[in-house]
């Protein structure tokens, strides 16, 4: 019960010094405009790690998802440009399509018992191809001319300060609520609780940081939209893996699925309906990162599948399943996310991108592992 | 014998962790060439005890002192304790079916010749050790072709090949049949010829008589007493264990059956991969109010009928089954618990419990449908009806919120049994549910069952035990080779009789 708060800590003290560290080499990483950037990326790694943890939970694993975001938001953009479809039909039809796709991948691994990787892999691979004929081997514009749309919205939208406060203000208060009520209860029921000082101070960090994110917002232009669906997806990822029966089925089937089955839970449609949900995050994500490039290239999506599995296991999600939590799994996105934009801003260059990320991903899980055996 | 030197001393051994002292002041005296039994409930401690002997647990995490041939022994891990001769033999065996006994027995510590693995001598000196021992196995045997029995032997071989002379055997017997409990125990009381000391921990309290020379009692994690076996009876181990004299092993209410709730009708099903079937043209019925016993030796289709019946596994061919008046043909565990049916299966760590995740969470698994309001979980619902069959089952853990892997065997059951009664089952059936728990738990299960059919329910035991079989069950159907092997409409049958049934189509 003490490895937590441990494992916890180490990760939110490496986030600030790997964020002191680019602070102090290149003065612009925290400017307002790069830091407004910044938090358009997060969002768009967080909210891909946040659809991984839900396969990776039940021990499943999806290699597909930066094949996908390319295809999907490819798709979104040949729909919108080429052939006059309005925006937001354009994007349902593309959510729709990520349904099916990921519906039948979840079928194939959950019913015939394919394992993940092999189909994801498969998938990684078709979706590049399709990707491919979809855009033609060519640029794709997400908007046409300057004319601002439903998608191209998701990325350039931002909200302006005086809503940016008054979103502040109602996310804080129910966020100290709910603790405080979660405390209330644990108490009445005669849990252990933390005492008042955490309380306070974990209250106090969490207002603190999203205040600060508003007026570092507010700087530049305001709270960006896409941190702000961020942000919804997590509480409801965070809600549906904590409090619905469906996420305590994804902890029991990564735990022990024999078990699971043997409890009456229905594991393959478990199984399928975090792929399919997964499915129309990855739409979503592909519409968001094709919006912020401004249009459909074929490197759109690229390796992300890589970056959304680093964090969620940075953030203390087991591969083999049945352990992870959304908070974790921020923090590693932001982890990941903060290495790279830093890394850009220094004019590093790719390959020692992908080297640093992939240093820091072992040291990470070699870190978890030392933590874990303690 | 008293006036040979311990050759293990632990002295005033106290353990603690979080929330809990498992061991207050243990102390505990193993003498040269003895066979010394520990004997306790489950939570009683002894399982700690034994990782504190073999150094799983550290020797700065507890306080106290353990001695080896009088000198202090501070073991930092398992492997200290291995090079000072002490090696544990665990319930679940840690051997690679893929290879053979002697690879087994000689895996990282293969003798080298030029670099090469010299396999002549790693066959030769398994076939000497076999010998020594008097074990009548082939060295070039694939290790998963053995019977469990075989297989706990080779992992004895094991560990004396390494010139281990304190042997833990932790439950060795577990899992054995009849006959190779047999073998088992000739073989560890032969092992005092050879200067191996062993300590012996068991449940079942007839082998513990029959093999050791001194049996301590361990009762909520202190030593209660060392008795000389031969000076000894079962009745004062169980009355030192308990802490009170037990008067009935099986307290047995007057039961009276109504209707008809279960009835299988010339069932047969066939084996998940091969091509044969498991059960054959077995037909039964169970009425409310009442203790169905299944009984018959290993591999005899009984825990297959149970898996079938809960529509876990196995695929019918022929024949019909019918519970509360519908057919029963079901498709998923999901369904069968949903109509009232329940499993508790023989193998609660595989079957039974996310070992990972805390007791709530367990608990509570198979009921959250009911657990809702508005598509979430209903947190207060949901730890009240926890608390309640924790209090209800009285399992022994600190909190709702601690590791059920953390808990001992016993106490793992309860929880198991608690997920289920949680789904308010008509029907519920019975896996071997006392396999591997304490006398204490045991009678706390048949209490459970009592009160079961009390209510109305019908319960079907499945067990090995023929004791409890007959001390349980108010009537009787023994399987033997996938097919019935005899029926008894009550229990005034002796344990010859169902023996003879169980070996009926052998």
């Amino acid at each position: 019960m003490n490895k937590l708060p441990l494992r916890d800590f180490s990760m939110v003290a490496a986030l600030f010094a790997i964020i002191a560290c680019f602070g102090a080499i290149s003065p612009e990483f925290l400017g307002a405009r790069n830091l407004s950037l910044f938090a358009i990326q997060i969002a768009i790694t967080a909210s891909l790690a946040l659809g991984m943890l839900l396969v990776l939970l039940p021990g499943q694993i999806d290699l597909s998802v930066g094949s996908g975001v390319g295809l999907l938001g490819g798709l979104c953009a040949v729909l919108i440009f080429h052939h006059n479809i309005p925006a937001p039909l354009a994007f349902v039809i593309t959510l729709a399509g990520a349904l099916v796709i990921w519906l039948l991948m979840g079928a194939l691994i959950a019913w015939q018992r394919v394992p993940a990787f092999i189909i994801t892999l498969g998938g990684l691979l078709v979706f590049q191809g399709v990707f491919q004929l979809v855009i033609r081997n060519s640029t794709v514009p997400i908007q046409h001319g300057d004319v601002t749309n439903f998608v191209s919205a998701l990325t350039t939208c931002y909200f302006p300060p005086i809503v940016s406060y008054g979103i502040f203000a109602a996310v804080s208060a129910v966020f100290v609520f709910s603790m405080w009520h979660r405390r209330g209860q644990r108490i009445r029921h005669g849990f252990e609780v933390e005492d008042w000082e955490l309380f306070f101070l974990k209250a106090a960090v969490a207002v603190q940081a999203l205040l600060l994110l508003v007026i570092v917002g507010n700087n530049y232009r305001g709270l960006p939209l896409s941190l702000a669906i961020l942000g919804l997806l997590a509480v409801g990822i965070h809600l549906l893996t904590t409090q619905t029966p469906f996420g305590r089925y994804l902890y029991a089937i990564g735990g022990n699925r024999e078990a699971a089955v043997v409890s009456g839970i229905p594991v393959n449609k478990v199984i399928i309906s975090a792929y399919a949900i997964l499915g129309l995050i990855v739409a979503m994500v592909g519409c968001l990162q094709t919006a912020y490039q401004g249009s459909s290239t074929a490197t759109v999506g690229k390796q992300m599948e890589l970056d959304a599995i680093a964090a969620c296991v940075i953030g203390g999600t087991s591969l083999t399943g049945g352990k992870g939590n959304v908070l974790g799994v921020l923090i590693g996105a932001l982890i990941i996310g903060t290495l790279i934009n830093g890394m850009t801003l220094m004019g590093a260059s790719e390959e020692a991108k992908f080297i640093v990320r992939g240093a820091v991903l072992a040291l990470a899980v070699w870190m978890d592992v030392r933590l874990n055996r303690k | 014998m008293t006036d040979e030197p311990a050759i293990l001393h632990v002295d005033r051994l106290t353990k603690r962790f979080p929330g809990v002292v498992a061991l207050k002041e243990v102390t505990f005296d193993l003498r040269e060439g003895e066979i010394h039994a520990l004997c306790g409930e489950n939570g009683a401690g002894k399982s700690t005890l034994i990782k504190c002997i073999s150094g799983v647990w550290p020797h700065d995490s507890y306080e106290g002192a353990i001695t080896v041939r009088g000198r202090p022994a501070r073991f930092g891990n398992l492997a200290d304790a291995k090079q000072a001769g002490i090696a544990v033999i665990y319930q679940e065996l840690a051997l690679v079916g893929g290879m053979t006994v002697a690879e087994n027995i000689f895996l990282g510590n293969e003798p080298t010749r030029g670099g090469l693995i010299d396999w002549n001598k790693v066959y030769a000196d398994t076939a000497a050790l076999l010998k020594r021992y008097g074990l009548d196995l082939d060295p070039a045997a694939l290790v998963h072709s053995l019977g469990i029995g075989q297989q706990q032997l080779v992992e004895i071989v094991k560990a004396l090949s390494k010139d281990s002379k304190i042997l833990l055997l932790d439950e060795p017997t577990a899992a054995l049949t009849e006959t190779e409990v047999e073998i088992l125990l000739r073989i560890v009381k032969d092992l005092r010829r050879h200067g191996v000391t062993c300590i012996y921990i068991s449940h079942k309290l007839d082998e513990v008589m029959a093999i050791a020379d001194r049996i301590t009692v361990l009762r909520d994690g202190s030593s209660i007493a060392t008795l000389e076996a031969r000076r000894t009876s079962k009745d004062e181990v169980i009355r030192n264990m308990v802490g009170r004299p037990i008067t009935d092993l099986f307290p047995r209410h007057s039961r009276n059956p109504g209707e008809v709730i279960l009835e299988v009708r010339n069932l047969s099903v066939k084996h998940p991969v091969e091509d044969r079937l498991v059960l054959e043209d077995i037909s039964f019925f169970l009425r409310r109010g009442e203790v169905l016993g299944i009984g018959g030796l290993m591999g005899a289709g009984r825990t297959e009928l149970l898996m079938h019946l809960y529509a876990a596994t196995g695929e019918r061919t022929a024949g019909k089954a019918s519970f509360a008046g519908e057919p029963l043909c079901g498709n998923s565990p999901g369904e069968s618990l949903a109509r009232g049916l329940a499993l508790v299966s023989e193998d609660r760590k595989r079957f039974g419990l996310i070992l990972e995740k805390d007791i709530g969470f367990n608990l509570s698994l198979s009921s959250l449908g009911t657990l809702c309001s508005g598509g979430f979980i209903d947190a207060n619902a949901e730890i009240k009806e926890n608390r309640r069959f924790f209090e209800f089952l009285r399992v022994k853990a600190p909190s709702l919120e601690a590791p059920v892997g953390t808990l001992s065997g016993g106490n793992q059951q309860k929880v198991v049994i608690g997920k289920i009664l949680m789904t308010s089952p008509q029907v519920v059936l019975l896996d071997e549910p006392t396999r591997g728990i304490d006398v204490g738990a045991k009678l706390e299960v048949y209490e459970l069952i009592n009160r079961l059919t009390a209510d109305g329910k019908a319960v079907i035991l499945v067990s090995s035990e023929m004791p409890e079989l007959l001390g349980v069950s108010d009537r009787l159907l023994i399987l033997s080779e996938g097919k019935v092997g005899g029926e008894f409409p009550d229990t005034h049958v002796t344990q010859t009789d169902l023996l003879k049934a169980a070996m009926a189509h052998c």
